[in-house]
């Protein structure tokens, strides 16, 4: 059962602003004897029978485009795909093949689309990966997806198998 | 001066490319709801705000320039209206920096003396006395305080700490502090006291 830090823990500062969770009051004084003791980190609970994941409520990274712990909803679309591309920051590419039928013929064909999806720093994804996204707000010029779970696969498949979902 | 393409500042993505790299060619001209307007690059001065007519008939207020902005004290829970001295950072352009523009998120000095008053009023406390000026006040007359008050004061002692950095800042009676408000939307320039490991990492920061 991951539980929430009650003492502030800072993220890595890459960036030349500081980073810190909209939701919290980092120089907040601690009441040593305070019953109950408010929690160092803001997690939320996505909806629609997700689990939020252990990395996220335990985790100290700061992503607000995050569905755990940033400020994005998730609704409408819910797709499954596999990864194929991590090399972006923080959004990967996920690959969504399906057959289309031709009626002349009565035989399918293949085809297949890629959509960008931003990827929390709670999932460890890598290529080959299926993963779980969610349709929200759109975060870049390409991103509407945001993953909101992931399910490791061994190297063997890897990224070039027809997998339909 | 007859140009096929009208001027001016839209927010459409008509003119980007596709995701697919593909050039997206030109099939209605410019609408009134895509449009943008120039940024208003506050400054630091005395007031000057204009009024802006917007969609629906709402307002925006954008200030040009602003001298003065409500800013709050997060631990002490104290806000006050205090003069905007100087603009110090600014994580997105050194420009804006250099030219003093008031934009959310930029770290500016803000005038200390009110937040001081506050402070010693509400606690009793001397704050921000340098080393060698607190030597020379040794013999300054002690004002006569009723029971109520004094017991008031020592009840708020426990538990009071002053950070370091802040006690240094009131010191030479400048705080920094970052802005919370959209000048050129609000009109306003509003911000909170920078505090903690928020303030640790900009003053790490103004030191490079």
């Amino acid at each position: 059962m991951a539980r929430l830090a009650t003492v502030y823990k800072e993220c890595d500062q890459h960036e030349k602003a500081y980073q810190a969770q909209d939701a919290i009051f980092v120089a907040r004084k601690r009441n040593t004897n305070a019953k109950k003791v408010k929690p160092m980190r803001w997690v939320k609970n996505v909806g629609l029978g997700i689990k939020t994941p252990d990395s996220a409520i335990e985790g100290n990274y700061v992503d607000k485009k995050c569905p755990f712990t940033g400020n994005v909803s998730i609704r409408g679309k819910i797709l499954k795909g596999l990864v194929i591309s991590t090399k972006m920051k923080r959004t990967i590419v996920v690959r969504r093949d399906y057959l289309h039928y031709i009626t002349k013929y009565r035989r399918f064909e293949k085809r297949h689309k890629n959509i960008h999806a931003h990827c929390s720093p709670c999932f460890p994804v890598k290529d080959g990966d299926i993963v779980t996204i969610g349709q929200c707000r759109p975060l870049a010029k390409t991103v509407k997806f945001n993953v909101i779970a992931h399910e490791a696969q061994r190297a063997k498949t890897g990224k070039k198998t027809f997998r339909m979902f | 001066m007859i140009d096929g393409v009208r001027r001016g500042i839209t927010r459409e993505g008509k003119h980007k490319r596709r995701e697919t790299g593909g050039r997206r060619s030109q099939f209605r001209k410019k609408r009134k709801f895509e449009m943008g307007r120039p940024a208003a690059m506050t400054r630091i001065g005395e007031k000057r705000i204009h009024e802006v007519r917007t969609r629906g008939g709402n307002k925006k207020f954008r200030a040009l320039r602003l001298d003065s902005g409500n800013f709050s004290w997060g631990t002490e829970v104290c806000t006050r209206k205090v003069r905007v001295l100087d603009v110090v950072y600014n994580a997105s352009n050194n420009e804006l920096v250099r030219t003093k523009t008031l934009v959310k998120g930029a770290i500016v000095l803000v005038d200390a003396h009110p937040f001081k008053s506050w402070y010693e009023s509400h606690y009793g406390v001397k704050v921000g006395v340098k080393k060698n000026q607190a030597a020379a006040e040794g013999g300054e007359e002690e004002k006569k305080q009723s029971s109520h008050v004094t017991r008031k004061l020592t009840l708020r002692q426990k538990g009071r700490t002053l950070e370091d950095a802040i006690d240094h800042q009131m010191a030479s009676g400048r705080l920094y502090a970052k802005i919370t408000s959209r000048p050129g939307q609000s009109g306003r320039c509003d911000g909170a006291i920078l505090e903690g490991p928020e303030l640790a990492f900009y003053q790490k920061q103004l030191k490079k």
